[in-house]
Order: C-alpha cells, then structure tokens, then sequence
C-alpha cells in the first residue's frame, strides 16, 4: 500500500433522479482503507465457520425416550440373549428387548443432549479482521468474480451509488436502479437460479434455494431504500455500522458483490479507521496490517534493487560426466595421479628384468646341452658310445683332481672319431655340470638351515 | 487502486472458485478445468487463468460466425465493464491469425500466450464453421 499518498477515487454513480451535478470533483469519493486491508482467506474461513454456528437452534432425543419401560433381563438359562426384556404379558411388547440402542424400541446410542456447546465464541479482533478482509475482497472484480457474481457490466467496483439511492420507495423503482448501474445481471441471475432444494431439507422448512444477488450497503438509519430492495430475490441490504461476515463472505467465501450508497461509503473510514488513524466507532481499533505490504513478486523479482544484485541466469547446466573406475581406465588414474605412468613404466621393467634375470639363472644352473645332443643325436651308435665313455671320464677326471681343472687343454686319451671341438665342449660341459652340482649343493646346506647337519654326516657315514 | 497482485488472488482462488471445473481422473488426480472466459486453454493454472492475470487475452465466437478477440486493459482493472479492448472480427482465417499475433505477441503483450491464441482461434474457427453446416451427418444407409 503506497502510504499516506495516492488514495485513488471511486466515482459515484448518478442515478436518473440526480439533481445536476457539479463536476466530476464532487462526484467521487476517495477510497477508504477498509478496502486496501490484507485480505485473508483463512481468517475469513475460520471466523466464518465459527459465527455461523451462533445461530443454532439446539436440538436433542426426548430425555425420556427408550427408558420407559420397566423392563428386565431374564438372566441365564431361558435360552434367549441377557437384553432387558420388558415385563408382564398378554400384548406384542412383553418379553421384547428395551433399554438399548440394538433393541426395537429402545433408547440411541449417546442420545443428543441440548447442552451441547451449540455457540462458538470468537475473539474480536479477528472478527473484525474477518469483516475488514471481506470488505477488502469485495472491491477486487477477479475474487468476485471468481465468487460467481455476474459483474462484466459494471462500470466499477467497488460500486458507489449516489445518495438518491437511499430514498427510493417502490420495487420498481429499485430495479430500475440496478439496472441503471449494471447490478441487473446479478439480481437476474439470483432470481433464474430459485429452485427447490435437493434432500430432506424441503421437508424440513428450507424448501427453496438460490443464489446470491448483491448487497445493498446504505447509511442513514430508516432508508427508505431497505423496503423497496428486499422484495427483489437474492438482493440483500445492510447498514454500514452493521456489516455481517455471514452476508459479505456467504458460505466463508471471500467477494459478495456489494453496492455502496455514497453516505455509506464515506462512513467506512471512521467505522474502520485507516492504517494509522484508530477507528472511532470501535474503541482503540487499527486497520491489521499485512504481512507484505507489497505482495506483487513478479515487479519485487524483476526490481531493479533485485537484479542488480542477483546473479546471472545459468543457461548452460552442467551435466557430471560419468564416473570411470581409475584402477581400470588409465586416462583417468594419470588425471588423478601423473606419476602412475613412471611408476607403472618401471614396475613394467623392473618385471621383465626380473623374470629375465630369474630365466638367467635358471638356465644358468640348468644349461641344457643343446649342441651336443643335436650333435650327439646326429652321431652314430659306435660314435655315441665312445662320446658317452669320454665324458663320463672326463667328469670323473675332473672329480678327482680339481686342480687340472686350471690347465687348459689337459688331455684323456681319445680316439681320433671325436673332433677337437667336441672334446672341448664335452670337457666344459663337464667341468660345468661339476660346478653347478657342487654349488647347488652348498645352496642345498645353507637353504635348509640344516643345524644338525654334523649329525647327519656321522648317520651317513659320509665325509666331506 | 494497490490491486492485490495476481500473486495474492492465484493463492486465494487457486483452490476453489466459481468457474473451476474437476473431470476425469480419479479424486485428487482430476484434471482442473476453468470455465472463465479470459482463459486460453480453458486450464486452471496461474499463467492461464483470466482472473490472476492483470493482462489477459479471450477469444470466443462473436455474433454472426465473428471472432471476438479482447484483451483486457491494465489501467482499468477495476471496472469490469470496460475493461476489455474488444474487437469483433470476420476475416479469413490468415488475416485473423496475424492479427491476433500482432496483438498478443508483437505487442509484447503476453508473448507467452502466443500458441495458445493462435491454437483457440484455429478452434472457434472451425466450431463456427461448423455451426454454419451443420455438424456431420452420418450416412447411415448401407452401402
């Protein structure tokens, strides 16, 4: 609500039987803050539905009803249930069940009783709050509107009548005020819409239904204008000082269409009051305020004072990618650790020299005699006898004297069938197989970590 | 007049009002109609709905196989009766399409309600034409 400032006018609508009008000055009224209150629907609801309840009737069972029987249970052994049964005979009644709420005849269950708490209390400030809301409501054409009111051809809302309005005397007349203000349309619609009401309630005195016209709201007690609007179907009349929720928000909900007279109009700032001024016809009363005083979002979000400060829209949205497993995709473990490759590079290596060096080894300590089998193979049988004996020689040769070993080309007698180069490998070969099994024997000791080994050499017998 | 802002009056009529409509669809999964006729889509919602909206637009058959097209005025929101800038219009149908066009969108008036414009025109169009024939007749006799 733009404060002290800007109370815009409500022009009043002349009627026929105005006198000439000075100018359109004269012919407006400036709005009450009545109509610019916070308009709240929930406040309205629940006041609605409580005040509605204090014009109950209470209603009850006879206090009586179903106890007046001297009847009593028969007890056990008759073959028929416990229920009280009324006493004596000769008639339908006796021996029938009484007293309870499954029996013919007998009394309900939990029978209604007139000190029932048919009237609601409900605190004054929120029933005004709720008259000041409905009020609010009903000077906005969307929520009357949406009530169902037929408003296209009204010239304004909310609707001011000139004075002239309060006195007029005949129906007739008064329709031809309506008419003239555009109020036609909704009295019309209320009439069109009289129909017998569905259910028990016809029966019940509430035999008709129809909807709701406008609310004719005057002034000056004793208008002539109430008696000639309240034969017209659905209009309904009212005195400003003397505004009823149940008329302004039938049913709880917010926007009865209501036609103002001009004095009327002009007496709602004092009955209110204004945001700031207290009411002087309700003792100590302010206007409530509304928890935002300015409720348009849209014109707050696109505010300069809100731009200005608000970050820019995210057009792209950023997807997260899918997640790969580093320990198998080694793009992704080299994003997260760089060193991988050196170190997966040197693992790689330091592997291959290891089972090279290990294949070194091996065939180191095995060395399979390649050249002389293929050539031992090649051989004849005479030739492979004699290569067999000589190097079986030659490795008892060299068991036995070790030292030889030192000098190159030491001789065993051979026959010419054996060449040069044989006889040298033959002799390596042997000489080799000689070291290789002493060396693994000495490994054969420290490996086992043989600590009685000194016994086991006096077991075998056997010397070093 | 500090107009309760759309916002407020969407809050206060989104759960019931006079032209809202519930069909189909089982309880709470009914589909929400509105019968207002300042609403394009006939679709309960804020952006369709002709009551929380300052600047709506209506399209509607007029008299006389016309198109009424009126979009209503901000400045004159509470009075209902002149509110909307009407015009009646009985072109062909591309002449009409441009027109509304212009009106919705090029205007940047509700650029948003373009394709629903253009989709309610093409509608009442054809239910006009249809009016004027007669609606199908079915050729019942046997072949």
């Amino acid at each position: 609500m733009s404060a002290a400032a800007a109370r815009p006018l409500v022009t009043v609508q002349s009627l026929e039987s105005d006198m000439a009008t000075d100018g359109a000055a004269a012919n407006s009224v400036p709005l009450p803050d009545v109509m610019r209150a916070a308009i709240r629907p929930d406040i309205v609801t629940f006041v609605h539905g409580q005040i509605s309840k204090n014009a109950r009737q209470p209603y009850a069972v006879s206090n009586r009803a179903g106890h007046q029987t001297s009847a009593e249970s028969w007890g056990t052994g008759r073959a028929v249930s416990r229920i009280p049964r009324v006493a004596g005979g000769g008639t339908h009644r006796a021996g029938q069940g009484a007293f309870g709420n499954m029996c013919r005849g007998g009394r309900m269950f939990a029978p209604t009783k007139i000190w029932r708490r048919w009237h609601r209390q409900v605190n004054v400030t929120q029933k005004r709050h709720a008259v000041v809301s409905a009020i609010a409501a009903s000077a906005v054409p969307s929520l009357v509107l949406a009530r169902g009111h037929k408003i296209e051809e009204v010239p304004e809302l909310p609707l001011v009548v000139s004075d002239a309005a309060e006195a007029v005397e005949k129906t007739s007349a008064a329709l031809k005020v309506l008419k003239q203000i555009g109020a036609h349309p909704d009295a019309e619609k209320a009439k069109d819409s009289q129909a017998i009401r569905a259910g028990k309630g016809k029966a019940r005195n509430r035999r008709y239904v129809s909807r709701k016209g406008p609310l004719v709201v005057y002034g000056n007690e004793g208008a002539k204008l109430v008696k000639a609007f309240r034969n017209i179907p659905g209009v309904e009349i009212a005195h400003v000082s003397r505004l009823n929720l149940l008329k302004l928000a039938p049913g709880g909900h917010l926007g009865r269409f209501v036609i103002w007279t001009k004095y009327a109009f002009e007496k709602l700032d004092s009955i209110y009051g204004t945001f700031d001024k207290v009411s002087e016809k309700k003792n100590g009363y302010v206007l409530p305020r509304a928890k935002m005083i300015n409720a348009d979002l849209a014109r707050i979000i696109n505010s300069d004072e809100v731009q200005s400060v608000v970050k820019p829209i995210k057009k792209e949205v950023k997807k997260a990618p899918l997640k790969k497993n580093p320990l198998k995709n080694l793009n992704v473990m080299l994003k997260l650790n760089p060193y991988a490759k050196a170190a997966k590079r040197m693992a790689l290596l330091a592997e291959a020299q290891r089972v090279k060096a290990k294949q070194d080894k091996l065939d180191k300590k095995r060395k399979p005699i390649t050249k002389i089998i293929t050539y031992f193979c090649c051989l004849s049988m005479h030739l492979r006898f004699w290569v067999y004996l000589y190097f079986i020689g030659s490795l008892l040769l060299v068991s036995q004297s070790r030292a030889s070993l030192m000098q190159p080309g030491w001789k065993l007698p051979c026959p010419v069938y054996l060449s040069h180069s044989v006889i040298c490998l033959l002799q390596e070969e042997a000489s080799a197989i000689n070291s290789a099994s002493k060396s693994w024997y000495k490994t054969m000791i420290s490996d086992s970590d043989y600590t009685e080994f000194e016994n086991f050499t006096k077991w075998l017998g056997a010397s070093q | 007049m500090a107009t309760v802002p759309g916002q407020l009056i969407w809050e206060i009529v989104k759960k019931n009002n006079s032209f809202l409509v519930k069909e189909f669809g089982n309880g709470t999964a009914s589909v929400k109609f509105s019968k207002e006729p300042n609403n394009l889509y006939n679709l309960h919602s804020y952006k369709h709905s002709g009551l929380a909206n300052k600047k709506t637009v209506t399209i509607q058959p007029g008299k006389d196989q016309s198109v009424l097209l009126a979009t209503t005025k901000t400045k004159k929101q509470n009075k209902p009766s002149t509110l909307l800038n009407k015009s009646l219009m009985k072109k062909e149908f591309n002449r009409m399409a441009k027109a509304v066009v212009n009106q919705v969108a090029d205007n940047h008036y509700r650029p948003d309600l373009k394709k629903a414009a253009l989709a309610r025109l093409s509608v009442v169009n054809r239910s006009l034409k249809v009016s004027k024939s007669g609606a199908k007749k079915k050729n019942r006799q046997r072949l």
